[in-house]
C-alpha cells in the first residue's frame, strides 16, 4: 500500500487505482491479446493488453475514468484512467459496421465515471448471430509510457477481477 | 514545414482500426506530425487523440509535417492516407 493510499484513507478501492490496476470491463473468459484474429489488436497495434470472450452483454468501466470518445456506433469506448492510462475497449471485431445496431450507450463523451458504472449493453446473442466475433479487447493505448504491463489470462473473470497492472 | 489535406473515403470514417494504423505509420517518422478535423487537431502519432477527433468520411483531414524528414514523412503518410483511409 504507497503513499497515495494512506493519503486517501487506505480503502481498498483507493489502493487499486494507486496500483494502477485496471479490472476486466466484461464478464467471460480473459483470453491473451495475441489471440485476437484480427491483427490490428492481436499484433498490439492500439497497444498491450487482454481480450475477453463475454458471457454477458454488458461493458463496465474498469477503473475510475474519463470517458475520451463514446463512440456514438456504441462499439467501442475510450477512457483515460485516473492514473493516466488510455484505455481502449471494443466489443467483437469489425463491429464498427453495425452502425449502433444492438449496442445500447449509458455514458457519454467526457463523463467522470467510477470503477463498474455501466458503459454500454450490447446484445452478444444477436451480434453472434449475425457472424460477428464478440471477443472484446481492452488495450492500453499508451503502453510505451509503461515500462511493464502485466496481465491476468486464462481465467473466467467479472468486473471485480483485476485483468491488468500498469507500472511505470 | 509541409502540409496536405486527404479527404476521408472509408465509409465508417476514422475508427479504430485505421487510427491505429495511422499513429503506427506517423511512428516511424520522426517529425512532429499533427492533423485536424473539423472536431479539433491531433497528434498523428497518438492514437487516442486521433480517435478522439470521431472524424467521419467525407471530412476533411489537414496534416502539417515539421522536421528533419519531413518530405518522406509527407510522402508515405500521404501514400498510407490513400491506400487506407
Amino acid at each position: 500500500m504507497g503513499f497515495f493510499s494512506k493519503l486517501f484513507g487506505g480503502s481498498d478501492d483507493k489502493a487499486a487505482q494507486s496500483a494502477n490496476q485496471v479490472f476486466a470491463p466484461v464478464a467471460g473468459q480473459c483470453v491473451p491479446i495475441q489471440e485476437v484474429s484480427d491483427p490490428t489488436f492481436g499484433e498490439e497495434i492500439l497497444g498491450k493488453g487482454i481480450a475477453i470472450r463475454p458471457t454477458e452483454g454488458k461493458v463496465y468501466a474498469p477503473c475510475d475514468a474519463k470517458v475520451d470518445l463514446m463512440f456514438d456506433t456504441g462499439h467501442a469506448v475510450s477512457l483515460v484512467s485516473g492514473f493516466g492510462a488510455e484505455i481502449l475497449i471494443h466489443v467483437g471485431l469489425e463491429t464498427v459496421g453495425l452502425k449502433g445496431e444492438h449496442f445500447t450507450i449509458h455514458t457519454q463523451t467526457g463523463a467522470d465515471v467510477k470503477k463498474g458504472d455501466l458503459l454500454i449493453e450490447f446484445d452478444l446473442d444477436a451480434i453472434a448471430a449475425k457472424g460477428f466475433d464478440t471477443i472484446t479487447p481492452m488495450v492500453i493505448c499508451n503502453s510505451g509510457d509503461y515500462a511493464d504491463i502485466k496481465t491476468a489470462v486464462g481465467q473466467a473473470v467479472t468486473n471485480d477481477d483485476v485483468v491488468i497492472e500498469l507500472k511505470k | 514545414m509541409k502540409t496536405f489535406t486527404h479527404v476521408i473515403q472509408d465509409p465508417l470514417g476514422l475508427h479504430a482500426r485505421p487510427a491505429g494504423m495511422l499513429a503506427k505509420a506517423a511512428m516511424g517518422y520522426q517529425s512532429k506530425i499533427t492533423m485536424a478535423a473539423p472536431g479539433g487537431e491531433a497528434d498523428a502519432k497518438r492514437l487516442m487523440a486521433i480517435m478522439r477527433l470521431a472524424a467521419k468520411a467525407g471530412m476533411e483531414l489537414t496534416f502539417t509535417v515539421d522536421g528533419p524528414d519531413e518530405d518522406a514523412a509527407a510522402e508515405g503518410l500521404q501514400k498510407f492516407l490513400a491506400e487506407n483511409l
